[in-house]
């Protein structure tokens, strides 16, 4: 047998790694700036670009695909050459995937800030940045799959099938949910409508977390866990029944995400119990991965990697518990829409995400570069006050949830709300938010001990850029011994896993997605729905640009204290025919504030003017932000941009929304007819100066049609025969 | 394992019981003081959790360490067929002494795996969780159970029910038609209250109007008795932006708002709107209080004593 001798690509582990360090304390940073704003609404200072509703989505973006994305690159790249005994198949490869990324990330930061987004959440990167994620995603790909193909091991650990279902679910997620039709060079508007847009949606959004945040994660626990503890891997038999159960269950779940939404109710139901069937699988890893320690709980005590480790696997296991207990409509009710939420889906980043990355980057450092770790007490100082921060995190925000969900369900015995303004609710959690943004300093500030940690040991060493390794070479012809177990057979051969993969990620949602599609039973129209118009339209955009949905939801769920509260008129819950024509959908998936869906006609166009320019004028005490540049002053333009109105109609039409076409001829006329209108009688205020060209009129107009096709029609729901 | 069971279920059974108690637990969280002391029994509970993990797991180390002593080796050897615990069913994981018995030949950049079973409480637990999903879709779409409608059209009779309930129980609850002008000072002032924290946004506080009309001039847009205000107070004007407050606000309270509002009449604003709606001159066995002065509650309740 031929010994050959290689190389290990250690630069680009490197890179990935300090991309991560730095994306990741930008992301923690908008992230603990857009928690404060919660607390001093005065924080985004006027400006657009530093407003909740567009940091937000920066937020999310830097710690899911800027933080986690690259350390898992940097992950998968370090495990994946020594798995397979091979150097990364090309360096070209490696390398456009890496700037391409970076790039990707920059465009990111600029375009979110800026207002280009298509208000879908995790996906908000408009079309052209989109196309690029999937071109550097294949990049990635072919480099995984290349160098599997000239790998000297015969079979594929673990990690490895982890690392193979990620490129493929991810991919197929990507460009599914990012099928949009392109108005402009950075606008575009969803395929998908209303509830099938929002099944969609909620298709990916689930599953990024499980093929982004979870599946190549617990790849890098089976490699870096064992490297660590140097302890055999628990069990191989689980390995195989909880990888395989979990990429297949997993991508059945999105729909919990919408229950009591007007998804239809086989749907919601399919999300629950899909949902409580992965617990195991979930589990799976978890005790794949903790009892992998057993035997070396007293290295625990000395090593802060694995201190992290536990950590990580712990809120692992936390969170896919807690995840399924959300998905039983009981408790979903109580959770949805509120802090509960975020708390849950921290206990995740923060935890899981964030300290099995830490640990990898403390174990990966001194080796790459020859050297130890500076300082082992720093690191543990980090562990602690990370620690920390993640409780101070998550525990004020479930009493917050809780709490805030209580009080929106509180009823007098006379059938009055006790908290019929609902600005009371928020005002009574504002000390958690306090507190949250504490803990978020605390996990920031342990971000830095990391950065301090590792510059101080890159000092101290050289990095090894080609790291010397050698491996017999793979034999052409492989003969089976007695007593292997089946699923070897897979693990030799890469396709066979991939195609497997592929396979079981596709079930879930083509059940779920074509019956939706196709029978339009699902969907029963209401005649008094109408498209929105041109200028309703514009104004939706607007709605859009500023990410009202980050904080605002549209979604009257059936509940007594909803309707009651939403629309006490006709006590009417929002019903699937109501979305139509929404390309996006704009459900929301958090009530910072209020639910608009039938805000149209509640209040008054000057009540909404006043309320957009000094939202305290209106309502006293509110968090929610300024919005001085939706009107236009000496120094300010705010004239609305129409130069892509007809485009707009247009793109609707093609997409199935029945404007006339003398309407899209005309789109001027009506424009300025209803502008001119809302203008009029904005300007009986004396206060109150407008031009109707601002737009704060095209806003305006669209929230005052927000449910009003539904109160004026008098009828309730009539069904599609 | 059993405590933290325990521990596990005791949390759980409490959940039903704050949700049935929502003004309850409401309250309770609107003191700090209880809240922080809420907090702090967590991270106790939390803290006392870890502890007790953690001498446990020193316990399981230290365990197989006192193997290393031969005599209690040889003990171990004399009891092997003694039956297993509880805990070893649940895992059915091989002892860490024995686990070369089932190490696998693969070596993957120096990892190694162990070929343990499934485990017990894992795998049937995973059973339990598919058993659940077959029972939970055959009760809701084949066996009929209630759908997100039906649970939302039994909330809304249940509620009506209760509010039916309590109104036959209730005496003297004001309506429009029953409502009647306060004369009393102190409901008067809660009627201002009311009005300062809901009403100003739109009115201002000196009623001079802003994106709401003027309240002190004679001109009314929706009448100025008290029925008329009580009724434009409760249902709203919903075209103008004005709420329908019978949401928030229960009878009594928007009979004393009306009332406050009533008392507004012919005072002087700083800044007043111009007027909206047609002219009502002053009823006049109404003395309205002279502008000059201010409206303090002796004067009210004069007013309104020759009203009656």
């Amino acid at each position: 047998m031929q010994i050959e001798k290689f190389q290990y690509d250690n630069t680009i582990v490197r890179n990935f790694t300090v991309a991560a360090i730095l994306w990741g304390t930008v992301g923690f940073l908008v992230g603990l700036y857009v928690a404060l704003e919660l607390v001093y609404p005065s924080l985004n200072l006027n400006l657009p670009w530093l407003t909740f509703g567009r940091l937000r989505a920066l937020h999310t973006n830097a710690v899911i695909f800027a933080f986690v994305g690259n350390a898992m690159f940097a992950g998968v790249y370090y495990s994946l050459q020594r798995l397979l005994k091979a150097r990364l198949a090309s360096d070209l490869l490696s390398k456009i995937h890496f700037w391409g990324w970076q790039l990707i990330i920059v465009a990111a930061a600029i375009s979110l800030p800026l207002g280009y987004t298509t208000s879908k959440e995790y996906a908000e990167l408009e079309w052209p940045i989109d196309i690029a994620i999937a071109l550097v995603w294949v990049v990635f790909g072919v480099n995984m799959i290349w160098t599997i193909l000239k790998r000297r091991e015969r079979h594929l650990y673990v990690a490895i099938w982890f690392y193979i279902a990620t490129f493929i679910t991810v991919a197929v997620l990507h460009i599914v949910n990012s099928l949009e039709l392109p108005v402009s060079g950075m606008k575009s508007y969803s395929l998908f409508a209303g509830v099938q847009d929002a099944l969609i949606q909620w298709w990916y959004g689930h599953n990024a977390v499980a093929f982004f945040l979870t599946t190549p994660i617990l790849g890098l626990m089976y490699y870096f866990v064992p490297k660590a503890a140097n302890r055999p891997v628990y069990s191989y038999k689980l390995s195989i029944i909880h990888f395989w159960a979990l990429i297949f269950l997993y991508i059945w779940a999105g729909p919990h995400h919408l229950l009591y939404s007007s998804l239809p109710d086989w749907a919601q139901s399919l999300g629950t119990v899909f949902s409580i069937m992965l617990i195991a699988p979930s589990w799976g890893g978890m005790i794949n991965g903790l009892l992998t320690l057993r035997g070396a709980w007293d290295k625990v005590r000395e090593s802060s990697v694995l201190k992290f480790f536990v950590v990580a696997i712990t809120a692992y296991g936390m969170s896919t518990f807690e995840g399924p207990m959300l998905s039983l409509k009981s408790v979903n009710a109580i959770a949805h829409f509120t802090d509960w939420i975020p708390a849950h889906v921290h206990i995740g980043t923060l935890g899981w995400n964030g300290f099995l990355i830490f640990g990898m980057i403390y174990w990966l450092i001194p080796r790459m570069y020859k050297t130890s770790l500076f300082s082992e007490k720093l690191a543990n100082a980090h562990f602690w006050i990370g620690t920390m921060g993640i409780l101070f995190w998550a525990l004020p925000m479930y009493v917050a949830g809780f709490t805030q969900s209580l009080m929106w369900k509180d009823f007098n015995p006379d059938g009055t709300l006790v908290y019929g303004n609902f600005l009371d609710t928020v005002t009574q959690i504002i000390p958690m938010y306090a507190l949250r943004a504490f803990g978020g300093t605390l996990y920031l500030i342990g971000m830095i001990l990391l950065i301090v940690n590792v510059l101080r040991t890159v000092a101290t060493g050289k990095l090894i850029r080609n790291e010397e390794a050698e491996a017999p070479a793979l034999e052409k012809v492989y003969k089976e011994h007695s007593g292997e177990h089946w699923h070897r057979w897979i693990e030799r051969n890469p396709l066979k896993l991939a195609l497997f993969s592929l396979f079981a990620i596709l079930i879930g949602g083509i059940v779920e997605f074509v019956p939706t599609a196709m029978i339009e039973s699902n969907i029963p129209t209401i005649d008094s729905v109408k498209p929105y118009t041109a200028l309703e339209l514009e104004g939706r955009d607007i709605y859009i640009r500023e990410g009202c949905n980050a904080c605002h939801s549209q979604m009257v769920r059936p509940f007594r204290s909803e309707v009651v509260r939403y629309d006490p008129l006709h006590q009417q819950y929002s019903m699937a025919g109501e979305y139509v024509y929404d390309h996006p959908h704009l459900w929301g998936s958090k009530r910072t504030g209020p639910d608009l869906h039938r805000v149209g006609g509640k209040y008054s166009n000057s009540w909404h003017y006043n309320h957009m320019l000094e939202p305290v004028s209106m309502s006293p005490r509110s968090i929610m932000p300024r919005y001085p540049w939706l009107f236009s002053t000496e120094d300010h333009d705010a004239s609305l941009n129409t130069s892509l109105t007809k485009k707009k109609l247009e793109a609707m039409k093609t997409l199935g929304v029945p404007y006339e076409d003398e309407y899209i001829e005309q789109w001027e006329s009506h424009l300025s007819e209803q502008a001119n209108a809302i203008a009029a009688d904005l300007n009986l205020n004396p206060d109150i100066q407008v031009d109707s060209n601002e737009e704060i009129i095209a806003l305006i107009a669209y929230l005052q049609r927000l449910g009003m096709d539904i109160k004026q029609s008098g009828t309730q729901t009539a069904s599609n025969p | 394992m059993k405590r933290n069971l325990i521990f596990l279920a005791m949390s759980l059974a409490s959940f039903p019981a704050l949700a049935k108690d929502g003004r309850a637990i409401v309250d309770f969280f609107s003191n700090p003081y209880q809240w922080g002391f809420l907090i702090a029994m967590l991270f106790l509970s939390l803290a006392l959790y870890v502890v007790n993990k953690a001498l446990n797991t020193i316990r399981e180390i230290s365990a197989p360490k006192a193997i290393e002593d031969p005599s209690v080796a040889a003990v171990e050897a004399a009891t092997e067929e003694k039956p297993r615990s509880f805990m070893q069913i649940l895992t059915d994981a091989k002892p860490i002494e024995k686990e070369a018995d089932i190490l696998l030949d693969h070596d993957y950049d120096g990892i190694h795996e162990l070929d343990n079973s499934l485990p017990p409480w894992w795998l049937y637990g995973f059973y339990l969780s598919i058993v659940f999903a077959f029972i939970y879709m055959i009760r809701f779409h084949i066996m009929g159970g209630p759908s997100s409608e039906d649970e939302f059209n039994t909330a809304m009779a249940e509620g009506q029910a209760e509010v039916d309930a309590y109104l036959a129980s209730a005496k003297d609850l004001i309506d429009e038609n029953s409502v009647f002008l306060l004369t009393d000072a102190g409901r008067i002032a809660s009627g201002k209250k009311i009005f300062d924290e809901k009403c100003v946004s739109c009115h201002l506080a000196d009623g001079g109007g802003l994106v709401g009309p003027n309240l002190t001039d004679d001109y009314w847009l929706h009448g100025d008795g008290i029925k008329e205000v009580f009724s434009t107070i409760k249902y709203g004007v919903p075209s103008k932006g004005m709420i329908a407050w019978r949401v928030e606000l229960n009878p009594g309270a928007m009979q004393e708002v009306a009332s406050y509002v009533l008392s507004l009449r012919g005072t002087t604003p700083a800044n007043p709107k111009s007027p909206e709606g047609i002219l009502i001159e002053p009823a006049k066995e109404v003395q309205t209080p002279d502008t000059t002065e201010s409206v303090d509650s002796t004067n009210i309740s004069e007013t309104a004593t020759i009203q009656e």
